[in-house]
């Protein structure tokens, strides 16, 4: 059982490793969005935290960013492979599905850990400052992170009939998670509708965790974080292995 | 000793039509079982059914005297699939694609290297198992396939549409593979094709149409129940080749280019009774075509069996589209 998740786990990072196209396209995101965003908006953002860089500032909700976008597509790849249909050699395989859900989970949360590490490693390059220890200590949480997010893309993967349904998924899944966690702006100033939205979505408890850990700055208890990080995973891998189950070849 | 397939009475609906409306049928250890019919006959879905992908409406099933439906994780162990369109990772090599499948399959640690490489040896592939199977032609894909299959040596193999989309020197190549399978392992092989030639490499034949099996007996079998030879004769003076059938064998015939064609029982011995009778028939040039499946599908169904359908293009070009 274990031999098989960890054959599957390595089909995927083979995979990755031999896509490295795929690494650089990836990396390219965070830093687009930390030089526009942060360069561009550091004159005119002033934060309540006082002398932190807006860059800087940036630096965790991007690395939160960076792992909800790897995750996300690891766990769509899915549907590619039903159409392609290697999974159908996977299905009729004397595999538990919840084997195959676990690596898919967790091969999708190691590549997101790799492409997060590259970016904070990076990072400092183009002149954000945090702890590194901190961001080291981050680096767990952004893995369970990670576990929850592919586990969210196996939840939708399941109900996605097409690639087609690709672009509704970046719309209505990925772009709300990462807007409204408070990755690009403090969520103290928000009003009060908005500022629920924020609590209800398990990002914004990494994106306070991370950053917490990175620049000293957090909103919520650092044990708060980790209970709703660890909590969502569970949750979400859950609801994962069922709708798995339930998909038809 | 329990049949490696035992099906009764089985039916799959869905929401709209009823693709499988009672079939049954038992299949022999080592026997080469071939389901033919048109696109839509509910081959796949009864494939689908044996190897547990899909869950019956009602009826029996029984793999090895195991129950589909009931221990479905047992079955998987003992069976090997090869499914219509390639089912390989693409990005991965030929050689991580088997040993992924030996672990799938629990194949002992130290039986696996020696397993694959027997695998890739046995379809001509070991000197490519290095590459990417991306790289690899159609032919080649569905030979990895049934190399894949052998890897856990499977009790049944179940192949669907085996050589469809195949050029013809592949297909006889692929049907030489399966062959030897079979000599060598004494695996049960269950296939579906709508190609009517493929179908006469098998031991026995169902025929279904409509969800349905409407014919089951070996090949030969078959088209005896057909039963007349095709003979086409040619010949310089058709009428009097005509008036010699009719009166002295009672042989209806109708005139074609350069001749005639009739139909007979047992045409080659008819043509020696025909050429050895002391009134010389005036002919130049005879021919016995036996009737082919072809044949027997449409005196089964009325209708002629669809291989190259506008239907089949279609799903082929969109099997295509997809692998891009």
């Amino acid at each position: 059982m274990l031999e098989v998740v960890y054959a599957l786990w390595r089909r995927d990072m083979i995979k990755f490793v031999r896509d490295r196209r795929q690494l650089v396209t990836s990396l390219t995101r965070p830093f687009l969005w930390l030089l526009a965003f942060g360069f561009g908006l550091r004159a005119s953002v002033r934060l309540p935290t006082g002398g932190t860089d807006y860059v800087s500032f940036l630096v965790p909700g991007l690395a939160a960013m960076t792992v909800l976008f790897a995750s996300m597509f690891a766990a769509i790849s899915i549907v590619w492979e039903r159409e392609f249909g290697f999974l159908k050699e996977l299905l009729v395989a004397p595999v538990p599905r919840g084997a195959i859900v676990a690596a898919k989970i967790l091969a999708g949360s190691a590549t997101a850990l790799i492409e997060v590490s590259l970016m904070l490693l990076l990072s400092p390059l183009v002149g954000a400052r945090f702890s590194p220890l901190g961001a080291l200590a981050a680096l767990p949480l952004l893995a369970i992170f990670g576990m929850t997010v592919n586990a969210l893309g196996i939840i939708v993967a399941a109900r996605m009939k097409s690639f087609e349904g690709f672009g509704s998924v970046v719309n209505f899944v990925i772009q709300p998670v990462f807007f409204l966690s408070g990755a690009l702006y403090p969520i103290v100033g928000l009003p009060r509708g908005l500022r629920a939205v924020v609590f209800i979505n398990p990002m914004s408890y990494l994106v306070d965790a991370v950053r917490g850990l990175l620049i000293g700055h957090h909103s919520f208890p650092l044990v708060v974080d980790i209970a709703v990080i660890l909590g969502s995973a569970v949750v979400f891998a859950a609801l994962a292995t069922r709708s798995f189950r339930r998909m038809e070849a | 000793m329990n049949p490696a397939i035992e099906v009764v009475d089985l039916k799959k609906r869905y929401a709209e039509v009823e693709a499988v409306r009672g079939i049954g049928f038992t299949v022999g250890a080592g026997e080469i079982f071939g389901f033919l019919g048109p696109n839509g006959a509910g081959k796949t879905t009864t494939i689908k059914i044996l190897c547990t992908l899909l869950q019956a409406t009602s009826g029996t099933a029984r793999l090895a005297g195991l129950d589909v439906a009931a221990s479905p994780a047992e079955v998987r162990r003992r069976i090997g699939v090869i499914f219509q369109d390639p089912a390989l990772d693409d990005r991965l090599t030929a050689d991580e694609n088997l040993m992924l499948h030996a672990v799938a399959y629990r194949v002992p640690r130290a039986e696996r290297r020696a397993r694959i490489d027997e695998a890739l040896q046995f379809v001509d592939l070991f000197d490519r198992r290095k590459d990417l199977t991306r790289t690899f032609s159609g032919g080649m894909k569905r030979r990895l396939e049934i190399a894949r299959g052998l890897v856990h040596r499977p009790d049944i193999l179940f192949l669907d549409e085996p050589t469809t989309g195949l050029d013809p020197q592949t297909r006889a190549r692929t049907w030489e593979v399966l062959r030897g399978l079979r000599e060598k392992y004494g695996t049960t092989l269950f296939l579906t094709t709508h190609y009517m030639d493929e179908a006469e490499n098998c031991d026995r034949i169902a025929i279904v149409d409509h969800g349905l099996i409407v014919a089951l007996d070996t090949p030969a079998a078959l088209k005896q129940r057909v039963g007349k030879d095709q003979i086409a004769a040619r010949s310089a003076d058709p009428a009097g080749l005509a008036r010699l059938l009719s009166e002295k064998y009672g042989i209806a015939s109708t005139p074609a280019d350069g001749g005639l064609t009739f139909l007979v029982e047992e045409g080659d011995a008819f043509i020696v009774k025909l050429l050895t009778a002391a009134d010389r028939p005036p002919l130049e040039g005879i021919s016995v075509r036996r009737p082919t499946l072809d044949d027997v599908f449409l005196s089964l169904t009325g209708r002629q069996i669809r291989v190259e359908g506008a239907e089949g293009n279609a799903a082929r070009l969109r099997a295509m589209g997809r692998r891009r």
